[in-house]
């Protein structure tokens, strides 16, 4: 493999904005980060003063792959977060068949590798076919390459499972993911419990169905001494569970997602109940954004993630009550950030919202992978680069994603990744920058 | 009748589709209040017919039961000289394997003018009118959201009878979570100039009461005191099985409308129900067939006013 040199590039390192302006990758790890390094027989990337990040990790995406290849597949997903400057995407078990077994982790990772973009690494079920019963071989799947164990979509159905789960990982296998929902309180809703479903009489959902599961993974958490990483927060008092539960001392994580940060409920109602605004955990109240900022600033939250739930056309374009939870978002969800965080938060500093798109995420995942999201000697050589000044107008049909809309479609955002490298290969590039 | 409040001057009509009350200014709900008045006259003539829609085709496509609604939009579509079709469809779309998008295309390559929907889910009407390049869309009960036509009919019977609305008060009793007729007669009267009170088993309230502008009050009699319209919400049985409240029978003492509860409200005050009603249950016969109800004439006020939507946004007012 070769040498390439990047030069004149403002370099975010993973945690911070660094003096240095050249980045050396050879053999698709980074060999030097410096000033005047040796250049002779590299390839030479010039900045212009545009941003190096390393590559972005997103810890949860859905892939429809097996079973929905329709809506999805893995090679259009990799392809997708390629174009989206996330060079390593953690594919959701939730698919048909379930990924709850060795051979299917393995049929996730061949087929990531097949496509030739970004790094797809499998994450396992907690149960059996995801049903919530028995534990599933989550040794073997760790084996096999499985990075997380989640029956996303759905919380871990019973508390003796998640507590089994908690005891049996432990501290030295992958991190189970709960999505955080009490589903007595969820059965039918459509929308956020409060003034979205007070105006459209769309059966709400509580943000006290999120609560009620967070504070059971904390106490589980407590009891076991396991870890636990709760996947895409929506709401305030969930957030100030978990960070009680990490002023305590607990091993408990969380993220949030790209939509939930820049959206709330106002944006259904706004849009005439737009099926494209349906999501699960829903849009929830202004109070609950400004919340999620809170905890973005004070490190209650550890990573943001797309939760990318592609739907093709055909499934996702109907009347809001009868479509689908999810919003496809990897090909736009970076730009989305910034453009949100520059218009919103100007004092937020950039570091801190890429902090939590690289190296938090990455510090999550196994041993293996744990030099992700980091610019440093030595490195896997993921690198996205952005330019701040980019402007572009969101245009789904574009995509390679299968799903064709999402809620900034026709929208002009400025800050866009430009080109994505994986191990020091090219994937993407934007024809028009540069 | 009441004389033409000061409001109502000549305007232009700028809407095509109706999905909900909110797009009417007051100026624009008085001046339609002014033409259902006259289209109620041609109910009156020995030939009730007029030719403002004729040529034009009327669909009304219903995708739930509701015989009252349809037959009230194919009267005043013939009222007007439409050509009327009926398209019922059980269930939904989805069960009919064709995606709404397909059926709102079919509809206008059959060369329909005017489409008037009852659909089961929230924003289907609004879906509805995205999809349709040419033909305009009535919304006739998108789901629990909206309800259009009976608010402006609501409104229609109380101006006929109270005259200029503003600072009138309006009582609505019952489910009001489940309510598109109560979602849409709030932002009605509302933008009328009414007070708006609500009551019913807080189960069956919206958590967010505030964002509607309108008070709660628990108690219906405060609810209702002095009050000059009582509105009684439709009650469905299996709200019951859903657990939202214990029993008919216990509903009924607490929030059911007998002549007790109007004894509360202005002399003289209104009794309203959208219909069909349950006798026992929001609604004791003694006012139902009472002095003070005027629930039939409501019947009849739904089809002056869905003629004049009709006229004003699919016929010679554009």
């Amino acid at each position: 493999m070769g040498k390439i040199l990047f030069t004149d590039f403002k370099i975010f390192n993973g945690t911070e904005f660094i003096d240095d302006r050249e980045v050396l990758v050879e053999d698709g790890k980074i060999s030097k980060v410096g000033k005047d390094l040796d250049s002779s027989d590299a390839e030479v990337i010039d900045g212009y003063g545009k941003i190096l990040s390393p590559g972005f990790v997103d810890l949860h995406a859905h892939f429809r792959d097996p079973g929905g290849e329709w809506n999805e597949d893995i090679g259009s997903g990799a392809r997708a977060g390629a174009a989206g400057g996330f060079t390593t995407l953690i594919a959701m078990p939730n698919t048909k068949p379930a990924i709850s077994e060795p051979s299917l982790v393995e049929y996730v990772l061949s087929h990531g590798k097949a496509a030739g973009a970004s790094r797809i690494l499998p994450s396992g079920c907690v149960s059996k076919n995801r049903e919530g019963k028995e534990m599933a071989e989550l040794l073997k799947m760790a084996e096999a390459g499985a990075v997380f164990f989640t029956d996303d979509g759905a919380p871990i159905a019973t508390s003796s499972l998640f507590r089994l789960a908690l005891m049996y990982t432990g501290k030295d296998q992958p991190r189970i993911m709960e999505h955080p929902e009490e589903i007595s309180l969820f059965k039918g809703g459509q929308v956020h419990e409060g003034k979205v479903s007070a105006l459209s009489g769309l059966k709400g959902i509580p943000a006290a169905s999120e609560e009620i599961d967070v504070a059971r993974g904390i106490a589980l958490a407590r009891e076991t001494g396991g870890r636990v990483h709760f996947t895409h927060l929506s709401s305030a008092g969930a957030l100030g569970l978990i960070r009680q539960a990490k002023k305590e001392g607990l091993d408990v994580t969380c993220d949030t997602t790209f939509h939930h940060l820049t959206l709330n409920e106002n944006a259904v109602i706004n849009s005439g109940y737009n099926s494209r605004y349906k999501v699960n955990p829903p849009l929830r109240s202004i109070g609950d954004q400004a919340a999620l900022w809170e905890g973005m600033l004070d490190g209650t939250i550890d990573a943001i993630v797309t939760d990318h739930a592609p739907w093709h056309m055909d499934e996702k374009d109907e009347p809001f009550q009868d479509a689908p939870f999810g919003i496809a978002s990897l090909e736009c969800a970076a730009a989305v950030l910034i453009d949100f965080k520059n218009k919103n938060y100007p004092d937020v500093p950039l570091e801190l919202i890429l902090k939590q798109m690289t190296s938090s995420p990455a510090s999550l995942l196994p041993e293996k992978w744990q030099s992700l999201g980091r610019i440093e000697e030595g490195a896997i050589a993921d690198i996205t680069v952005i330019d701040m000044e980019r402007t572009r107008i969101v245009d789904c049909s574009e995509w390679f994603s299968k799903a064709r809309c999402c809620p900034w479609e026709g929208i002009a955002l400025t800050g866009w990744p430009v080109m994505t490298f994986l191990e020091g290969r090219k994937i993407w590039q934007d024809n028009e920058d540069l | 009748m009441n004389a033409m409040p000061s409001e109502v001057g000549q305007i232009v009509w700028r809407h095509r589709n109706v999905i909900d009350v909110d797009c009417f200014t007051r100026e624009e709900l008085y001046f339609l209040l002014d033409q259902a008045r006259h289209m109620e006259n041609v109910m009156d003539r020995p030939i009730k017919k007029v030719p403002v829609l004729r040529g034009k085709m009327a669909v009304n496509l219903f995708f739930e039961n509701s015989t009252r609604t349809r037959v009230s939009f194919e009267l005043a579509e013939k009222m007007l000289s439409a050509d009327v079709v009926n398209w019922s469809v059980s269930g939904s779309s989805h069960a009919k394997g064709e995606t709404m998008r397909d059926t709102a295309w079919t509809l206008e390559a059959m060369g329909a003018d005017i489409v008037v929907m009852r659909h089961g889910a929230v924003g289907s009407a609004q879906y509805l009118a995205s999809k349709l390049k040419r033909a305009i869309v009535l919304n006739a009960g998108d789901g629990t959201h909206a309800h259009p036509t009976q608010a402006l009919l609501d409104l229609y019977t109380a101006w006929k009878h109270l005259g200029n609305l503003e600072g009138k008060k309006i009582a609505l009793v019952g489910d009001v979570l489940h309510s598109r007729v109560a979602r849409s007669d709030i932002i009605a009267f509302k933008t009328i100039g009414c007070d708006v009170v609500l009551s019913g088993p807080p189960t069956m309230m919206p958590r967010e009461i505030n964002s509607l502008g309108c008070r709660y009050e628990k108690d219906p009699k405060k609810a209702v005191e002095n009050a000059d319209m009582v509105y009684l919400l439709r009650i469905q049985k299996e709200r019951q099985q859903d657990g939202l409240f214990p029993s008919v029978d216990e509903y009924h003492r607490w929030w059911g409308a007998d002549d007790d509860l109007m004894k509360y409200a202005k002399p003289g005050a209104l009794a309203m129900h959208p219909g069909p009603i349950n006798r026992g249950v929001e609604i004791a016969s003694e006012v139902a067939d009472g002095h003070q109800s005027v629930i039939l004439e409501q019947v009849r006020s739904g089809v002056a006013i869905r003629m004049a939507l009709l006229y004003l946004c699919g016929g010679g007012a554009r």
